[in-house]
């Protein structure tokens, strides 16, 4: 929608590397004083950032007798709460059906989006603009005025309170934005690589499967961080298509949780930290990708 | 296959004047690749899009037909006292998110940026961990945070001595959406801040060099190249505030459901009850509740308009 300016990001230097453009400002002895000023503040912003989640792992590790009242950072620990959320919560089953619908709307948005991207970025085609129009034109749709509408399109399909309903839910609306992204990557690639190709005599699909395919895996690797995010950590439509317990994704069953759970505090925390903990993983260990793809991201979201 | 003369003319020459097999080749092959995209977006955004406009004019339970009712819809929100509150709270929440989200963010960048190589990834890395948190865990943790009696807040104020500070932080009317806020705020401060980061590595170098050969200090510097250069960023990130803002369901229906008595109600979450029916029990109302999501759509919409036109001036004036 915004052309120019959801396209800048993809084009400024990393955020994670202050690299070559960066502004070195040249240190005077003002400066050095207003930067240990600065340090300070941060130091306690982060703290202040870090305290929710740390108060979070740190309760899950309590006794459930001793969790209100005694220090804050308990004498003894015990993973008891992590055991007892693994078994009645059985949240062993709700982290494998976040997992499953996350990879399968990982995968079939990424089957769609690299399609169309380079079909949008490299072929020409009537109506070409048009079709790319409509479909940008809906990323700044919010989730939950569509809501409605979805509901009752998934229960025409017969598809209510069924993953499959759910992952096609997700596929459909997070394909725009993905394809968006492609194309933008693809757009960094030289189209002389696709005539060069095509001269040597390769199809149109060996030519994107073959020669550009290998080389977008950058765009790839963004497209599928933020994917896999945005699908783990979706609430809105799990919680509305999905009925029946045992399909629930991990979201909504957590929120079902809190009504239950309210007197556990360890438990509940235990159940929290095990779902927050394979996307922290992922994002210490692949941050560029994250970074990029939030905030790319983000212009839907 | 290829004659030679063809092989020299560059890509655009022989695409414009001489249509080929190669050329309706790439034709159908490029309606092929795009198809499934545009088949799954008719069924899950394109098709639905239009059947809501269509529903927001009709009265509806969710059995039977829909009855055409024309504007009644949108002519009883007026009237609505739930939805007049629920209207000005979410304009009240997007506005003050949008300016702390705005400012806040953009200090701790030009913060983070002004030294330290290293440190400042870390910190970079600390502060937008939150961000990565779903808003049901946000919502849920916050929730026991907040917790009137054995809530931390709570706790701590009483450690150091503040006991009259205690609140029931989510079951003040007057409190609830400060308290919401201040969890927003918690989980968006990152991304906003990495926005402006991308904003900040952006701007040429250069510029300073001649701020300071024109000795303009830290202060002027900031005021006078740093900010000014941001004005598009900035301009960004006002507008997805905005969007954020007015599509604000998750993080409210987590921790209070709209309460107490429809104090923390956004526009998102009173569709939903409505829609949904978790309120009282009564029968759904689908095409009142869509009306109220072609309100919210609205104001996305106007928000985009805004940041075309903020960008639009920015742009102008830097040049």
């Amino acid at each position: 929608m915004s052309g120019e300016t959801t396209l800048q990001p993809l084009r400024t230097p990393d955020p994670l590397r202050p690299g070559a453009a960066a502004h070195r400002p040249h240190h005077d002895r003002r400066q050095t004083g207003f930067r240990s000023a600065g340090f300070v503040v941060l130091l306690v912003l982060a703290v202040v950032m870090v305290f929710p989640l740390l108060w979070m792992v740190l309760t899950s590790l309590r006794s459930s007798n001793t969790v209100f009242g005694g220090p804050f950072i308990p004498t003894q620990f015990t993973v008891s709460a992590y055991r007892e959320a693994w078994h009645t919560i059985h949240f062993g089953s709700h982290f494998l059906n976040s997992l499953v619908i996350t990879s399968l709307t990982v995968v079939g948005t990424l089957a769609l989006a690299t399609l169309s991207g380079y079909a949008f970025a490299m072929l020409r085609f009537p109506l070409r603009n048009t079709l790319y129009f409509v479909l940008l034109s809906t990323l700044m749709m919010p989730a939950s005025a569509l809501i409605i509408p979805l509901y009752l399109q998934l229960k025409s399909l017969n598809l209510l309170d069924t993953r499959q309903g759910l992952v096609l839910l997700y596929i459909g609306s997070a394909a725009p934005f993905a394809m968006f992204l492609m194309r933008a990557f693809f757009e960094t690639l030289p189209m002389e690589l696709v005539e060069a190709a095509r001269v040597d005599g390769a199809g149109e699909f060996r030519v994107f499967w073959r020669v550009m395919m290998p080389l977008a895996r950058p765009g790839i690797a963004t497209v599928v961080i933020f994917q896999f995010l945005a699908t783990w950590n979706e609430f809105l439509y799990a919680n509305t298509v999905i009925q029946t317990t045992g399909r629930l994704p991990l979201q909504p069953m957590l929120f079902t949780l809190v009504g239950q759970y309210s007197t556990n505090w360890p438990a509940l925390t235990a159940a929290l930290t095990m779902s927050v903990l394979p996307v922290i993983l992922v994002y210490v260990r692949m941050q560029r990708q994250f970074v990029a793809g939030m905030t790319l991201g983000a212009v839907k979201n | 296959m290829t004659s030679t003369v063809e092989r020299t003319r560059t890509a655009t020459v022989r695409r414009r004047r001489l249509p080929s097999r190669r050329n309706r080749r790439e034709r159908y092959v490029g309606y092929a690749f795009v198809l499934p995209t545009l088949v799954f977006f008719a069924a899950f955004v394109g098709w639905p899009l239009i059947h809501s406009i269509y529903l927001s004019f009709t009265s509806w339970t969710g059995f039977g037909t829909p009855t055409f009712t024309g504007l009644h819809n949108y002519s009883r929100l007026a009237g609505d006292a739930v939805f007049r509150k629920a209207l000005l709270i979410t304009v009240v929440f997007t506005a003050v998110t949008t300016v702390l989200q705005t400012i806040l963010p953009m200090l701790i960048a030009i913060l983070i940026n002004a030294g330290w190589r290293r440190a400042g990834i870390v910190f970079r890395t600390i502060l937008f961990i939150p961000g990565v948190v779903s808003f049901v865990v946000t919502g849920v943790l916050w929730q026991l945070i907040y917790d009137p009696n054995l809530g931390t807040l709570n706790r701590l104020l009483a450690d150091i001595g503040l006991r009259s500070w205690q609140h029931q932080w989510l079951g003040d009317p007057a409190l609830v959406v400060p308290a919401i806020i201040v969890v927003s705020l918690w989980q968006s401060l990152g991304l906003y801040m990495l926005i402006f980061f991308a904003g900040l590595q952006g701007i040429d170098p250069t510029l300073y060099e001649a701020a300071l050969v024109d000795g303009a200090n830290a202060w002027q510097r900031l005021r006078n190249v740093t900010v000014p250069m941001l004005r598009t960023v900035t301009g960004v990130v006002v507008a997805l505030n905005l969007i954020n803002g007015f599509k604000t369901f998750d993080i409210v229906y987590v921790m209070t459901r709209g309460g107490p008595n429809h104090a923390s109600e956004v526009l998102g979450t009173y569709l939903y009850s409505l829609a949904f029916g978790s309120l009282s029990g009564s029968a759904p109302q689908i095409g009142y509740a869509t009306a109220i999501s072609i309100v919210i759509m609205a104001l996305c919409m106007a928000a985009v308009i805004v940041q075309f036109a903020i960008n639009r001036r920015a742009t102008a004036d830097v040049r």
